[in-house]
């Protein structure tokens, strides 16, 4: 793991699927024929970004229906049954059964049994691991939302996973969506290409303002609430290195060929402050305020992480939540000229893309579809689960404050946040205290 | 990385104990002798010129871990003049605000009652004394601009200890102290050990001749474990715990990315010609969070901008059990370097020459400039650098990107030491500074 070519592979296999959307019309392999056939699509996860994937997925191609919804908690799966249903865009391509409408814990075991072809996963990322392996081992292609891990136990399941999608022929397309823009993918082409020369350093960016805090509990338990409150949790979300700023280490890891051999950081959580909301939800829970601290979360609200990649180069990331200044994208040197990693580079030899600009969010899932009809399955398992994976060195470099390889993070390591399934339970919450930067490594 | 500490008596004790074991005793008899003989002789008359191998006359300002790291390469730098050790330098005078201190290190130099002074004011009358050669300033940072203002008062040559600054007022007192230096044709030598050390000067000649081809981006780091902490004493009041425990209370020290990592700034800023012309920096106060450690952050992450498009990333933290790595890395078009002796790329190299011990031969330069009565001045590249670390500092409290311009038009920080200070005076800890809350005084 960690060979160099890797994303020159991810590209290439990219590459074709746009070649495939042509040639899906033409040889009609499989099941699929022509795009007049149905794709049935279930839906996982039903907050802000399902809602939105199922939408991006129905836009993508004619022939997608929907046929069933899952979440943690029945009014949302209701919900979002009922929002599709009047959504008067998709009339005749909804098809949800009541029986079809799936809630709890455990809902992905019920929704992987279903006649669903394709399963988009938009729930807190700790649950993608097993959810992944369920869908893969039920025949199922999957669309899943990055990252999709927040810890290296979790990785490794995604990347059992996705061999396994390999052996079935099944698609696994990531919502790392600027691996999808065409603009990124024409500048990726002409990096590798050795437009700017040998890579040498790099900067990606995520530092923005703060995030919502879901105050009120109603009648949920303390664990639904808190993973209601998801990305406040390290073990849910994997903190913002890890469930935002995997956007932009995805393009630094797609820039090297791959991800980074050594990681060090630092980092902190200095203001991020919920102290009124959450004594305001320990009321509400416990009758008192007494305790109120672990519903402040726990995630940090900085890391700036170093990577090293395999060829000495190493690059800066900078990602946090807070005042000042904001700060995004991404930046590549090479020993000839520097790309803003979006759509130009500069120096002995420039560019600039010229194409028309097509939203990446959307045009993850028109490759998906068009790469299922075409029988040659896109498959980012290893790809995502490699950049989820990078995030997660980086923010257990900078919890620990050591320095750490790929290779110990790959093979070695323990950690693992999230409860075994049986565990999953409404009832009391999973909290750990807020990591020290001296914390043990696992 | 290798091993690439470097600062001023970071390995020791704040109390000294550290860096008093790393002179051994046969050095402090030489010098003991040495300045008895002098105490012997006509006192200090004043002296104007000085021949070659003549003694210099060194008094001390600050007798802590960093007061006796100086003295100890002070004393060992005529060697490398070729003089016998023990011979050219004399340490007559000590000032510090401890009694015990002056005492401890008096006797062990063999510096008279006399020529002891005690007191935070005391370091006026070490810089009023006729004859002496030399002022080492080794009190805590925010003390060093105002003890440089007054060593140049009196006529003296300095050497002062890196940060010579941590805010804009010391920085800009410190200019004024220089241009004042300059007219009075004296010198100041900042001990930033890797502007003296050999390996440091040949890899950065060549860098600036092309070896590693144009300079694309670097690294600088200062990441190590914790230091110790000198325990409140029963009775003992604010300022004297939070002075004897300076490195952990950001009035006195400037919080670690000044206090120390401005070894490493310098060094870029130093590589590349110039410091950054805009900054954006994250920190905080993660691990060390107890009363003993103050109000200093324990970690900063800071980006530089350099002209040219050349961005910087500096790291620095003291966190308990980390991992250590201090240093600095260029990348450049035709290869890369660790700015100490080694080049790797088109035109890879390894420095084989004299070993490093920067802080030694900056005496040395010191020394031989006093001698010469050439008035070496460092101190512009070190108000650069101490300025550069101070706006990564306000930078990371406020997570701010600013450029350098507007922080040196708006920003009013003033953290001299104040007028009147007292060691028995109540001085609460401030809390650390909250992004978001603090403000840049002058620039909110």
């Amino acid at each position: 793991m960690g060979d160099v070519p890797q994303g020159k592979g991810s590209l290439s296999i990219a590459a074709a699927a746009g070649a495939g959307l042509a040639a899906a019309q033409a040889i009609a392999p499989r099941a699929w024929a022509a795009g007049s056939d149905i794709i049935k699509v279930g839906l996982l996860g039903c907050g802000g970004r399902g809602n939105g994937a199922l939408r991006d997925c129905l836009e993508a191609d004619p022939g997608v229906v929907v046929v069933a919804v899952a979440d943690l908690f029945e009014h949302k799966a209701r919900g979002t049954k009922s929002g599709i249903e009047n959504d008067g865009r998709f009339k005749g391509r909804v098809k949800i059964p009541d029986e079809n409408v799936f809630w709890g814990f455990d809902c992905h075991e019920k929704l992987v049994k279903c006649d669903a072809d394709l399963l988009l996963m938009a729930t807190p990322p700790a649950f993608r691991g097993r959810q992944m392996l369920a869908a893969v081992q039920a025949g199922k292609h999957i669309f899943t939302e990055k990252p999709i891990a927040t810890d290296p136990v979790g990785c490794r399941e995604v990347l059992r996973a996705s061999e396994i999608a390999a052996q079935k022929g099944l698609a696994i397309v990531a919502g790392t969506q600027r691996r999808h823009e065409p603009n990124r993918v024409e500048l990726m082409k002409r990096i590798h290409d050795g437009e700017i020369g040998e890579l040498v350093a790099g900067q990606c960016y995520w530092y923005g303002g703060g995030i919502w805090y879901r105050d009120n509990v109603g009648n949920m338990s303390e664990l639904e609430w808190q993973c209601e409150n998801w990305y406040h949790f390290t073990w849910l979300s994997g903190d913002q290195i890890c469930e935002q700023h995997i956007h932009n280490i995805d393009v630094m890891n797609w820039c090297f060929g791959g991800p980074p051999v050594k990681f060090t950081a630092v980092g902190g959580r200095g203001c991020r402050d919920y102290s009124a909301q959450a004594k305001h939800v320990c009321r509400q829970l416990n009758g008192t305020e007494e305790g109120w601290e672990r519903y402040n979360g726990d995630i940090w609200d900085h890391v700036l992480a170093e990577f090293e990649y395999p060829n000495g180069a190493r690059v800066q990331s900078f990602s946090g939540h807070g005042p000042g200044s904001g700060r995004g994208g991404e930046r590549v040197y090479g020993t000839k000229g520097t790309s803003d990693c979006w759509v130009s580079y500069w120096g002995e030899k420039s560019w600039k893309y010229q194409g028309r600009s097509v939203d990446g969010q959307k045009q993850e899932h028109v490759d998906l579809i068009a790469s299922i009809r075409a029988g040659k399955p896109l498959n980012e398992g290893r790809q995502v689960a490699e950049s989820t994976l990078t995030a997660i060195g980086g923010r257990i470099a900078a919890y620990t404050g050591r320095t750490i390889t790929w290779d110990w993070l790959l093979k070695e390591c323990k950690l693992s946040l999230v409860p075994p399934q049986e565990k999953l339970v409404p009832g009391p919450g999973f909290f750990h205290r807020i990591a020290t930067g001296a914390d043990e490594l696992v | 990385m290798t091993d690439n500490r470097n600062a001023w008596s970071h390995s020791v004790r704040p109390d000294g104990a550290g860096a008093r074991r790393g002179l051994t005793r046969r050095e402090f008899l030489k010098a003991g002798a040495a300045a008895a003989s002098a105490a012997l002789g006509a006192g200090l008359g004043a002296r104007t010129a000085h021949a070659a191998g003549e003694t210099i006359r060194v008094g001390l300002i600050g007798c802590g871990s960093t007061g006796v790291a100086a003295v100890r390469d002070c004393l060992r730098a005529p060697v490398l003049l070729g003089e016998r050790a023990g011979r050219g330098v004399e340490v007559v005078a000590l000032a510090d605000p401890f009694e015990d201190r002056l005492e401890a290190l008096g006797a062990e130099l063999g510096v008279g009652t006399s020529r002891r002074f005690a007191g935070l004011d005391g370091y006026r009358e070490l810089c009023a004394l006729d004859g002496l050669d030399l002022v080492i300033l080794a009190a805590p940072c925010a003390f060093r601009p105002v003890h440089l203002a007054s060593a140049i008062e009196a006529g003296k040559n300095v050497f002062v200890v890196p940060p010579i600054a941590i805010c804009p007022a010391g920085c800009k007192l410190v200019t004024e102290s220089s241009a004042k230096a300059r007219e009075k044709k004296l010198a100041i030598i900042v001990g930033s050990e890797r502007r003296y050390d050999p390996a440091t000067i040949e890899t950065l000649k060549r860098v600036a001749e092309g070896a590693i081809g144009r300079i694309i981006a670097g690294q600088c780091y200062w990441n190590q474990g914790g230091l110790y902490v000198r325990p409140r004493r029963i009775g003992e009041g604010d300022v004297e715990w939070q002075l004897r425990n300076w490195r952990y209370f950001r009035w006195l020290s400037g919080d670690i990315i000044v206090e120390r990592h401005v070894h490493n700034i310098d060094v870029i800023n130093w590589a590349i010609g110039s410091g950054p012309e805009r900054i954006h920096g994250l920190g905080g106060r993660q691990y060390r969070t107890a009363g003993e450690y103050g109000d200093v952050y324990d970690h900063f992450g800071v980006e530089f901008f350099y002209p040219n498009d050349v961005h910087v990333l500096s790291l620095c933290r003291q966190i308990d059990g980390s991992d250590e790595r201090i240093g600095e890395r260029l990348v450049g078009t035709k290869g890369t370097t660790d700015c100490r002796g080694r080049i790797e790329g088109e035109n890879a190299w390894v420095y084989g020459g004299p070993g490093g011990d920067g802080r030694v031969r900056a005496f040395a330069a010191a020394i031989d400039a006093i001698r010469k009565g050439e008035p070496v001045n460092d101190a512009a590249a070190a108000v650069e650098s101490a300025f550069t670390a101070v706006m990564a500092r306000e930078s990371a409290y406020t997570r701010l990107s600013f450029k350098r311009s507007w922080f040196a038009a708006k920003c009013t920080l003033n953290m001299l030491p104040p007028a009147g200070l007292a060691l028995g005076a109540v001085r609460r800890v401030e809390p650390a500074p909250v992004p978001g809350v603090y403000q840049i005084p002058g620039a909110a």
